[in-house]
Parts: C-alpha cells; structure tokens; sequence
C-alpha cells in the first residue's frame, strides 16, 4: 500500500502543480494580450510566454527542442530494458534538458523585464516557479510594460479585392493572399495587390521596413509562390516557373560573388548556370564580353572580384543575372553603399536597360536622387495586422499628387508607422488607392 | 586548381603532420603489435584531421552564394559532385603526401599486398577511403552549419568522437562498442592494421615490462633474471616474443581480402551516406530564413 501511495504522489503532485501554473500563465496571458487558454496547452504554452515575454526567437527554439526532448523521452521508455540504447539516449536527453533549461532561464528573464521587476525574480523562477507564475499573474501590482500586438486579420483595411485584366505586353500581378504558418500561427504577409506593368518600365519600389517589399518580389517571381495570378505576357509564371527561372533576374542586397574568381570566371559561371546548355561556346562568349562591355567591366575582367570597388563588385552582381538577358530584372537596393555619382551611373544603366524592352523593378532607401529615371513606382505599407498592402502603383508624377508630396522620401515618411517617426497615414493611402482604382476597374 | 584559392595550404600541413607522426611514432609501425596499433590510429586520425579541415568551411562560408545560385537554376547534385571531385583530389594528393613522407623518414611499410600487386597502393587506397570520409563528414558539418565559426564549434566535438570510437586503441564499455561502427577511425584502422598483417608481428610489451622486474628478488636469488640469461644464452627471445603475440591476435585485423574490403565497404558506405544527407539538407536551402 505504501509502495503505491510512494509512486501515486509525485504525480498528483505533478498535476496539481501543473494546473497552479497554467492558472498563473492564464492570467499572465490574460495581461499580456494572448488568448489564456494556451496556458494548459504543453509546449504551445512556453511558446506564447516567449511572446509575452517579448523573446520569440528564444521561444521557437524552446519548443524545437522540448519536441525533441518528449521524443527522446518516450523512446527512453519504450527502450528502458535495452542498455545500449538507453545509455545513447541518455547523452541526448541531457544535452536537451540542459538546453531547455537554458532557454527556460531566457524566457523567464523576459518575463520578468517585460513586469518591470529585479533580475533577482529569476531565482524565484528556478525554485518556486508554482508560486512566482500565480503571483506574476493573480497580483494587481504586476503589470506588464509591453502587450503582445495581435491584431486577427479581419481588421485589416478594405483593398480591391478583385483581380485585374492581364496584360499581353508587360507583367500583371494579381495577389490575393501571401500567408505561411509560422510556430502555430497563420501570418498573412501580403493582401490584395494588383497591377499591371508594362515592358520598358523601370519602376520604383518604396516601403519602410517589414512593409513586405521581399515577399512581394518573392511572390511575383514565383520563387516564393502565393495566393496570386502572375502572368509574364502569356505565360503563367507560377505553372512555367522552370522555364521562367531564367527569364527573371534577381539581384540581391549583398554582393554574393566568390572573391577568389575573376570577374571573366564569375560571368562564365554565370553563363553555365543561366543559359539553356545547348548554347554554343563562342556564343556564350560573345554574350559575356557583350555583358562585360555593357557594365564597363572589360578594363577589370581579369581582375579578381575581391580586389574590385564597391561599384564594381555591385555590377559583377547585376551581370551575372543580366547575362540570361532576363525580360523581368529585380534588383534589392543595388545603391546600397555607393555614393551619388556612382550610384546614378548605375541607375542610368538600368534605365538603358528598361529602355531595350524590359521590365526593371528597383529597391532604394534613396530614391530621390535618382526618381527622375523611373516611369512607375509601387507602395508598400504595413497595415496594423502586420500585412503587406497595396498604398500605390501608377506613374511617378501621379505618386506626387496622389500623396500630396513632391518627395519620395515625403511620401515614405507619410506612410511609414508613427513607432518609426512616420505619420502613420498607410492604411488610409491603400482605401484611397482602392476607391480610385474600383473607378478605374469598375 | 589553386589558380586563385588558398586551398593548397593544407597540402604542406598535411606533410607536416605526417612528419611529425612518423617522427614519434613510426619507428615500430608495422613492426611490432604495439607500434604497429599506435602507428595505424596515429595515421587514421591523420587522415581525419585532414579530411576535416579540407572541407570543414567550403560551404558555409558560401552559403549565402550558394542560395543565390539556386534560385537562379543550380541543382544542388551538381553542387555536391563538383566539391566532392575537387575534394576527391584533394585527398589522393594528400594520400600520397603521407606515403611519401613515411618513406622518406624511413618508416617500415607493409612489403606484402592483398588487393592489388602493389603493397603501397593498398595502404594508399585505405588513407584515401578514411580521408575521403572524413572529408565528407566534414562536408555535410559545413552543409548544416549556419556560419564558419559554427561548423569550427561542431568540429571538435566530432573529431573527438571519431578518436574515442575508434575500437580497438581506447577500451570502451561493451555496450559502446556497437557505435564505434560509425567512426571512420575505426575501419581506417582495421584496414591499416591487416594490411600490415598485425597478427604475424611480435608483441614485445609483455616482454619490457617483465624485463623492469628481472632485478626482483626471491629468497636472496633473482630467478627472472636467470630467466633472461637463459632466454638469451639460447636465442630464445624472437620466440617468447611470437608466442605472447599468438595469444593476443585480433581475429579482426586478420591479413585477409575479405578484412579490407569490409572496412573498405564501411568507409564508402559511410561517404555515400554523409554526401547523399548533406545533398538533402541543401536542397531545402531555399527555406532557409537564416
């Protein structure tokens, strides 16, 4: 009898502990503008006390590893009469509860930051924990500084919200929905754009920061794909993507090219990997010192990239996705770093480029130096769900007026949200853009 | 293929190592039990050590360049084949580099062969295997690691495995013994060792230690000394050496085809697995957020 009642408590006791926490996480949820019931939930729980306790990051990598820790556990079990394995298990088992401990520690000391008390709480946390949870959560005097900012999507702006007609001689985008689930949660990232762009356009493509502006370009090169119709003339970017892969060039931020290789080299790799094989040699060559002529790379082609200048290395980077002569070429701030002469010498080129046919979509935080070479420009903004939204799209004179700015940056600083010193005025940009173009769509 | 890398540093690193390796220990390799067990996990762990820092950092420390790539069409196989080629010549270069190296401080080699006709080429294939494995180990390391200074953080702990899984020169708990079927050292090892036919070699530790006791005395006589005399006086020694050796053969490093191409199949199969998991993890780079 005894022997039972000795195995019986500690889990009784384990119960009852658990339910005195998650009563404590409810109402700490309850504070922190999370949903309570999450609290009963294992794993999920720890996730939202990240969130509350404004440490995400360390919250996602607490429940990758209590998942694996519950896994190694129960395969502990199972396997507990056959030494050789419980001794493997074991190494593993103890480096996850260390780790979960660890990230434990993290999250609760986040907790306690975000309550505004002493790092001295941590202690109470690691010994008590039961009581420390129902006294953070039951008592008045523990407020937290920072609420969790859920907004559902239902209370995001009213866009278009309907497609447009496809055009034969440029690109259209239709994006209903850009969504990926993120540690239990739907995350819209993208609602509701459309345009239509036409070839021989060089566009703008402005937003502050998290407006979406990677996910949209992302999303209309198929590479990440969306809710969305995306046709590039006849073709379905989405359905063709194999054959479109070529005829879409995406220049990144960074300059990611191999040091070590000669700018000669780097083109040539270039060339192998986006041009169709069955190119003959001498015409790959050609095509290479073509490119290299037209990015004035010649004098430097047998340089290695390491030893060129920021301009250069930026337009080694633009080649080696020009050299596939793509019809829709998208380039992530390629002004990054570079001072204005410089900087508009490469605008210039990318206009002559637009100018051969093509469409040319550019990222820039400094758009006014170089707004004069642009046709269009695009809109982002973060509405208050967090989602990428439609503010804009049409000529660059008509942006002016539409915003009541004569400055891109204007225009940046009226849309961006009031925590980064913008006016704060988005959302009230995309209905407006939404009425004129219900106007024009019918 | 050096024309503008660095990459050919660890040839000469990989001779100094070899030197510094037949210096201390090759004067009784393939000659007694003892060196000859000390010399093969010496050489083995060579051959990790330079596996690993031919490839430890290759794709980590491109990994943004690589993503790049993939978006605009790479297929992540020939990726793969390409390092594995370049890394696949890396190591014959330095097989031979230890070879050379061993013969020049006049390490004894194995003089008799069981694959091919050529003693040197059977130790030469086995140093490639172990290396090449290494290699790739290191390879799917650097395919799994965010930056270099992780992959160099990972690398350490793995080398230790493979030097403490090794079998047979740290004794390990019976229950351990089924995992040193994962370390390269461990068929590395087998491999060296029945190529150079431990088990016809003398075992002399039995003999030196009881040499230290001959001054040891019983009733005012010293009989292990007498012993000796005896053992000496009649050119017994060669064959107390052999029959101590007789009784400590490990039917594991036997001197047959069949014991290398098992540690041989180990080693390769080994390889495939670590290229074909890297080539796996890589193509999911696109999701890669970090």
């Amino acid at each position: 009898m005894n022997d039972i009642i000795l195995n019986v408590t500690p889990s009784v006791f384990g119960v009852i502990a658990y339910i005195l926490i998650s009563i404590g996480y409810w109402n700490i949820f309850k504070k922190c503008g999370v949903k309570p019931y999450l609290s009963f939930i294992p794993i999920v729980r720890e996730y939202n006390i990240s969130l509350c306790a404004d440490k995400e990051e360390d919250g996602k990598n607490y429940i990758i590893l209590a998942m694996i820790y519950y896994v190694l556990e129960v395969l502990y079990t199972v396997f507990k009469d056959n030494v050789k394995i419980v001794l493997f298990l074991f190494i593993f088992l103890i480096s996850a509860a260390i780790a979960l401990f660890i990230y434990h520690l993290r999250i609760n000391l986040g907790l306690i930051k975000v309550f505004g008390r002493s790092k001295k709480w941590i202690w109470a946390f690691i010994f008590c924990e039961t009581i420390t949870v129902l006294i953070f959560g039951l008592s008045k005097n523990f407020v937290p500084t920072k609420k969790v900012d859920i907004v559902p999507d239902k209370y995001g702006v009213k866009g278009l919200d309907q497609d447009i007609n496809s055009i034969d001689d440029g690109l259209t985008v239709n994006i209903s929905e850009k969504t990926s689930y993120f540690y239990f949660k739907k995350k819209t990232l993208l609602k509701d754009i459309h345009m239509n762009i036409k070839k021989g356009h060089m566009v703008l493509l402005l937003g502050g920061s998290g407006a979406g502006k990677t996910t949209f370009l992302n999303a209309i090169t198929g590479y990440e794909k969306a809710k969305a119709n995306i046709t590039l003339g006849d073709i379905d970017v989405y359905k063709d993507y194999g054959k479109m892969i070529y005829d879409v060039g995406f220049v990144p931020q960074q300059d990611l090219v191999r040091g070590n290789d000669t700018v000669t080299l780097t083109l040539a790799d270039a060339a192998a990997l986006r041009l169709p094989s069955n190119i003959p040699l001498k015409e790959r060559s050609e095509r290479i010192d073509k490119v290299l002529d037209q990015f004035g790379l010649t004098v430097v082609k047998h340089n290695l990239v390491d030893k060129l200048s920021g301009g250069q290395k930026k337009r080694v980077s633009i080649a080696m996705e020009f050299i596939s002569d793509p019809t829709l070429f998208i380039l992530d701030e390629p002004d990054s770093g570079l001072d204005g002469v410089v900087a508009r010498s490469l605008f210039q080129k990318l206009r002559a480029i637009a100018d051969e046919g093509k469409i040319v979509i550019v990222i820039t935080h400094t758009p006014d130096r170089v707004v004069d070479l642009f046709d269009d420009v695009i809109v982002l903004i973060k509405d208050k769900t967090r989602t990428g939204r439609l503010a804009f799209y049409g000529p660059v004179k008509e942006s002016y007026e539409f915003f009541d700015e004569n400055t891109m940056e204007g225009i940046l600083r009226k849309i961006n949200p009031k925590d980064v010193g913008g006016d704060g005025r988005g959302e009230e940009f995309v209905e407006k853009y939404a009425e004129l173009m219900k106007g024009k769509v019918g | 293929m050096f024309l503008f890398q660095n990459d050919w540093k660890v040839l000469p690193i990989s001779a100094v190592i070899a030197g510094l390796v037949a210096f201390s220990v090759g004067q009784n390799l393939f000659k007694t039990m003892e060196g000859t067990l000390m010399g093969s996990f010496a050489v083995a762990c060579i051959c990790v050590w330079n596996g690993f820092f031919n490839s430890i950092q290759v794709i980590c420390r491109e990994r943004a360049i690589v993503k790049r790539d993939h978006r605009s069409g790479l297929h992540i196989s020939s990726y793969m084949v390409a390092h594995m080629i370049y890394q696949a010549v890396l190591c014959v270069v330095q097989s031979g580099i230890i070879i050379f190296v061993f013969m020049r401080m006049n390490v004894k080699m194995p003089d008799k062969s069981l694959i091919t006709d050529w003693p040197l080429v059977d130790i030469g294939i086995t140093l490639f295997l172990i290396t090449y494995c290494a290699d790739m180990l290191a390879l799917l390391i650097s395919a799994v690691a965010r930056t270099t200074t992780s992959a160099m953080t990972i690398m350490p702990f793995i080398l230790i495995v493979q030097l403490l899984f090794s079998g047979s020169f740290f004794s390990l708990p019976e229950q351990a013994m089924p995992f040193t079927n994962l370390t390269a050292t461990k068929w590395g090892l087998t491999a060296l060792c029945a190529q150079g036919d431990y088990n016809s070699l003398p075992m002399v530790s039995v003999w030196n230690n009881a040499l230290k006791m001959k001054n040891v005395e019983i009733n005012n006589e010293k009989p292990l000394l007498d012993l000796f005399k005896y053992v000496e006086n009649n050119n017994m020694r060669d064959d107390i050496l052999m029959m101590t050796a007789k009784e400590n053969q490990i039917e594991d490093y036997a001197f047959s085809r069949e014991v290398i191409y098992n540690a041989w199949k180990w080693l390769i199969m080994w390889t495939i697995i670590y290229v074909f998991v890297a080539t796996l993890l890589l193509e999911f780079i696109d999701k890669d957020n970090r």
